[in-house]
């Protein structure tokens, strides 16, 4: 594993470079190199040293590539190109599982990743901090993608550091070079006649010792530091990097947005030629009946325009502006709350290779300048990045606490697999909408909290998200209302027909924080759903908590569900249960009206309630509103959030939410950790 | 209209402010009277001129509209504590909807033509009701625009 | 929908209109999956490729080509009452394809220089797509149609789920395959990245820029491309004939294709079609990804 012992030094002639090469190829593994392909330097699987572009160079600028041929043969004298290592650690198709469907049983069987050994030869101190980045997004967390795990596990790391740079680079902004520090096997450093060397690990150190090397001498490492320095000075700092994760996100209103998007294609060139950009999508790939499928993992990008669309076709950021303040806020500012670090590593792809030359240094500058007050000699290039005025903050809601973000609960045993579970009834509630009782349930999903959800799904189908409507000890309940065509297919099963469940996933409801207080929860239409676990459980206990307030809106009466356990619910007089519809025909004879009329003017006193309201975004709004209004503190009132979700697990990046991601670190959140976001147009 | 038998005590006219001065709570007072109302009462017809506006105190008024083919829909219930009739007090003084009782009611209705003359003759009981109308109609306007947006309608299969 | 009745098969037919027949062809070299559809469904209707002949009523038919003949325009009418699902297949019957060129063009003047009689042949002013005339269920993009995609999606109707077309631009599928980017290595005049996926970026991958024969990706921020492919010192005229080829009578395209020798600026559109992309039937999913906003196309 790569490592960051301190070694000696060993020089490695020129002449001897193929030495090397056939080292690292030693025991069948496929080495993967830069190699000059169609005008560019690619990394490509190579065979022998003189496939390595000697000789050649890159000038590179804002939507400009060329290659150059040097006055001189040095093989690495020149810096990244369109390919990343993500290309080999995070290929864009992979398999994820195979589905079956024989009759009415199900299976399902995850791919077992079964990467070849590779070896990377020179990996810059920006792609090398890229590969860490993505280790903590990919492998780190509480869900790990396998495929990404055993790639990174079976790759070997050649490091080089740059001895030369292009206008496009801010390594040195970002904290990630041009000098290689750890996380590597070999580094190399390369002079005129020939390479300094020192491995860091016991894999780096054997293939050492295999090489006709002798010691570096002092001139010799002296003059390789002073070349790496030297790129530090012709790289100056062009990014102002402290508090950049503040400034952007006070600037989310800059009319900067509207302006870049003027030039934006939304083309996602920037995100797939980004080494840490990790969105993906799943496909399916199935025979003509459906019986036998194989799902895949794509790499998307959050600037395709179904990115944000759920099922119904609503579509969370319609705007191309939306699309493009995503990418940035979360490669600079929400990255940093979700993992820690920059996503961005400064290796300055995304400007060479976005068709029209959007240079992300110039937006961050006139989005989220830096303070006036701050002089620092910085490279000639900051000259270029115009200031422009800071709009006016947006009055939110409810002031964001400054925490962090809520620790992720992991799924109690089944991972990233799915198990099968059979339909042992299933009851319409409506005319769209059914519950499905799942039996043969793996006892870790039923072991589910209130609020959590599985991801759902038939062979063939993709998985949807659905939330548990009900948890007993043998059965689990699914409220599912038939709005595309997975969501059909499970509405259209019979008893006996097998599903996949994958779970229990998210974080549920917070009982523990309601205990002993007033509990008022608000549901509307299918939201009431997610809540039914919760009201099962507040019931099954009532000691434990105050006064009990259920108020729950539909469309009409027709679309009311649970109609048995809403009437007794009403009957019960240690609850105090209120009901309304949208609108009602002449035979209705109880309240029509918003959800919020039933509990605006009520004279109960909310400042020590705890409240958990589940609805259509914009209903939750207006709950929230009145709660807060009815002195309900915002760290005690508790909301869903809807987002696209195609793994649940945190890796896909659909459902992200500013900083969360809804799947893992939702659905679930109070208002004061959303602060901004909830209700916050095309975020 | 049909209606029950009057109440002979005085009418509770405190909907429009519990700190009335005397002389304003007894000029509306003489304008009000306290009604019951079985269930099924339709109370006023949709264009109908208002005759009184009504504060309901125990039970249930569904205000509905006729749309033909459809029948008679109810779009608001009002619940004690809550005016109806309101449209008395503006031109052209018609009712917006059928208002029908859905269950026995106990409502307190003001004169609509005694309310708009007292209403400008002293200024005093405009300004305790003015605002109260207005709050009552801004919190009804509210409701509407969220009834409007339909969000029901248009859920996904999961709210998130 | 949800599940699909084994009881009946469906019927499928492919009706052609102006067009080269390279989609149906695409359709015929399917090859052995051509034959496992042909297993489970009914094809009444594909003249180019089997004999049997059906006038209608179709489950799902598959129209090839543009309208460009009052003859024409009657037929797509009489068709779409007989087919249940209505999908449009390749650029003709999508935007009105290279035959749209005539749009910007005189086209009486051409008639009387080109034949002796020119009275005798009847001809609508304008090349246009299908869904000009009349709702359509779905359609599939490209000059010609991707195999893989029509296979999707011949199976996801008979799955029962929705069709996974690729929604993003070429872009994502030069870089899936590893091309470097022409534009940025080379200054070259590629429409990718305002032009939808699906074709798998084969021209690209052979060093030749795409000229955007699957149609304008939604959105197509054309403008700023124009202005880009302008700074790297291309003509007017030259970025003009850019967007005048095989889509360049799509709405995001037509504004700024000016093909060559024509006389009007913009060819005639009719009154804005009302939502001729049909958004599924009553309580029946879209085929196709939802938002798919071809209406505006």
């Amino acid at each position: 594993m790569p490592g960051t012992a301190e070694a000696t030094v060993s020089f490695l002639a020129r002449a001897d470079l193929d030495e090397l090469i056939q080292a690292l190829r030693a025991g069948g593994r496929r080495l993967i190199g830069p190699t000059v392909s169609d005008g560019a330097i690619v990394y490509d699987e190579i065979q022998q040293a003189a496939e390595l572009p000697h000789g050649w160079g890159d000038e590179q600028g804002p939507g400009h590539y060329r290659l150059t041929r040097r006055d001189d043969e040095r093989t690495f004298g020149f810096v990244v190109g369109p390919t990343s290592w993500k290309r080999f650690t995070f290929p864009p198709t992979v398999p994820l599982w195979r589905a079956r469907r024989d009759g009415t049983e199900v299976s399902f069987e995850s791919a077992e990743p079964e990467p070849a050994p590779l070896a990377f030869l020179g990996v810059r101190g920006c792609e090398l901090a890229a590969l860490g980045v993505q280790d903590r997004v990919l492998r780190d967390g509480p869900f790990a993608d396998a495929d990404f795990r055993a790639r990174r596990a079976n790759a070997l790391i050649v490091a080089v550091e740059c001895t030369t740079s292009a206008s496009t680079c801010f390594c040195t902004s970002m904290g990630t070079g041009p000098e290689v520090r750890a996380g590597y096997d070999l580094r190399l450093t390369e002079l005129d006649e020939g390479f300094l060397l020192d491995a860091a690990s016991d894999a780096g150190t054997a293939i050492l010792q295999r090489l006709p090397v002798r010691a570096a001498t002092d001139a010799e490492q002296a003059r390789a530091s002073t070349a790496v320095a030297a790129v530090r000075e012709e790289l100056g700092d062009p990014v102002m990097t402290d508090g950049l994760r503040d400034r952007l996100l006070a600037n989310l209103d800059s009319p900067g947005w509207a302006s870049v998007a003027e030039r934006c294609l939304t083309c996602a060139n920037c995100t797939l030629v980004c080494p840490t950009c990790f969105c993906t999508s799943v496909g399916q790939a199935s025979d003509l009946d459906g019986l036998d499928s194989t799902a895949e993992r794509h790499w998307d990008s959050c600037f395709t325009p179904g990115f944000a669309r759920v099922a119904g076709g609503g579509d969370f950021r319609a705007r191309p502006q939306d699309r493009y303040r995503q990418w940035l806020t979360h490669k600079f500012a929400t990255w940093v709350d979700q993992f820690g670090t920059f996503g961005c590593v400064g290796c300055g792809r995304c400007i060479a290779w976005c068709p029209v030359g959007i240079d992300v240094r110039q937006e961050l500058a006139a989005i989220a300048p830096p303070p006036e007050s701050a002089a620092r000699s910085t490279g000639v290039r900051e000259a270029r990045f115009v200031v422009r005025a800071t709009a006016p903050a947006r009055e939110p809601l409810v002031q964001a606490q400054a925490s962090p973000a809520p620790a992720p609960v992991a799924p109690a045993g089944t991972g990233l697999d799915f198990l099968p579970a059979v339909v042992r009834s299933s009851f319409p509630e409506t005319a769209d909408t059914l519950t499905l009782v799942l039996g043969d349930v793996d006892p870790a999903i039923l072991a589910a909290r209130p609020g959590q959800f599985v991801m759902v799904e038939r062979p063939a189908f993709p998985a949807v998200p659905i939330s548990i409507s009900r948890l007993s000890e043998v059965h689990l309940d699914l409220t599912i209302r038939a709005a595309g065509f997975a969501t059909a297919e499970l509405t259209g099963l019979g008893p006996g027909e097998g599903v996949g469940l994958r779970g229990p996933l998210g974080r549920g409801w917070p009982i523990e924080a309601a205990v002993g207080r007033d509990v008022v929860i608000v549901a509307g239409g299918i939201g009431l759903a997610p809540l039914r676990p919760l009201v099962d459980r507040v019931l099954s206990e009532r000691e434990r908590f105050g006064a009990v307030r259920l108020y729950v809106g539909a469309r009409t009466p027709r679309d009311r569900l649970f109609g048995l356990d809403i009437s007794e619910w009403g009957t019960r007089d240690d609850v105090e249960f209120a009901e309304t519809v949208d609108r009602a025909g002449a035979e209705w004879l109880g309240r029509v009206g918003v959800v919020t009329h039933l509990f605006d003017t009520a004279e109960w006193d909310g400042s020590q309630a705890v409240a958990f309201v589940c609805g259509p975004e914009r209903m939750m709004q207006a709950a929230a509103a009145t709660l807060l209004a009815r002195g309900l503190a915002p760290e005690r009132v508790y909301v869903t959030m809807e987002r696209h979700m195609e793994c649940g697990v945190g890796l896909c990046g659909h459902c992200q939410l500013g900083g969360f991601f809804v799947c893992k670190d939702g659905p679930v959140f109070s208002l004061a950790e959303l602060g901004d976001a909830f209700g916050r147009e095309g975020l | 209209m049909s209606e029950g038998p009057r109440k002979p005590a005085a009418a509770d006219v405190s909907w429009f402010g519990a700190d009335l001065p005397s002389a304003q709570r007894e000029r509306l007072a003489a304008l009000a009277r306290e009604v019951e109302f079985p269930a099924g009462t339709v109370i006023s017809n949709e264009g109908d001129a208002v005759a009184e506006l009504g504060v309901v105190r125990h039970g249930r008024v569904a205000l509905r509209l006729h749309v033909p083919g459809k029948g008679m829909l109810t779009v608001l219930t009002v619940e004690p504590g809550d005016i109806f009739n309101w449209s008395g007090m503006v031109a052209p003084y018609r009712s917006t909807s059928t208002l029908v009782t859905v269950e026995p009611v106990t409502a307190v209705l003001f004169d609509a033509m005694a309310l708009r003359e007292a209403v400008a003759e002293d200024a005093v009981l405009g300004s305790f009701v003015y605002p109260r109308l207005l709050r009552a109609v801004a919190r009804r306007l509210g409701a509407t625009r969220l009834q409007l947006l339909d969000v029901f309608a248009s859920q996904a299969g999961e709210p998130w | 929908m949800g599940r699909p009745t084994t009881a009946a098969r469906l019927r499928v037919g492919v009706a052609r209109f102006t067009s080269c027949g390279g989609c149906q062809l695409t359709l015929a070299g399917l090859h052995e999956a051509l034959l496992a559809v042909a297993d489970r469904v009914d094809i009444v209707e594909f003249a180019e490729v089997l004999s049997p002949r059906s006038s209608g009523p179709y489950d799902l038919l598959l129209v090839e080509g543009s309208v460009s003949t009052p003859d024409q325009a009657r037929r797509i009418s009489e068709l779409r009452r007989q087919a249940r699902l209505l999908v449009t297949i390749g650029a003709c019957a999508t935007t009105g394809g290279i035959q749209a060129l005539r749009n910007w063009s005189d086209g009486d003047a051409w008639r009387a220089a080109v034949y002796p009689q020119p009275q005798f042949i009847h001809a609508l002013r304008t090349s246009t797509p299908i869904s000009e005339h009349v709702t359509v269920d779905a359609l599939l993009r490209g000059c010609p149609i991707d195999p893989g995609q029509l296979a999707e999606l011949v199976t996801a109707l008979l799955v029962g789920r929705r069709a996974q077309l690729l929604d993003a631009t070429v872009c994502m599928e030069c870089k899936a395959r590893g091309t470097v980017c022409l534009i940025s290595s080379q200054g070259a005049p590629c429409l990718g990245p305002v032009t939808k996926s699906g074709c798998g970026a084969i021209c690209p991958a052979f060093g030749r820029a795409c000229y955007g024969c699957f149609g304008p990706a939604h959105p197509a921020n054309v403008e700023a491309l124009k202005a880009q492919f302008a700074d790297q010192g291309r003509s007017d005229e030259e970025i003009g004939r850019l967007f005048a080829g095989f889509t360049a009578n799509a709405p995001a395209f037509r504004a700024n294709a000016r093909p060559p020798l024509a006389v009007l600026d913009q060819p005639p559109v009719g009154p804005e079609p009302a939502a001729r992309i049909s958004h599924g039937f009553p309580g029946v999913p879209p085929l196709t990804a939802s938002g798919d906003d071809d209406a505006r196309q």
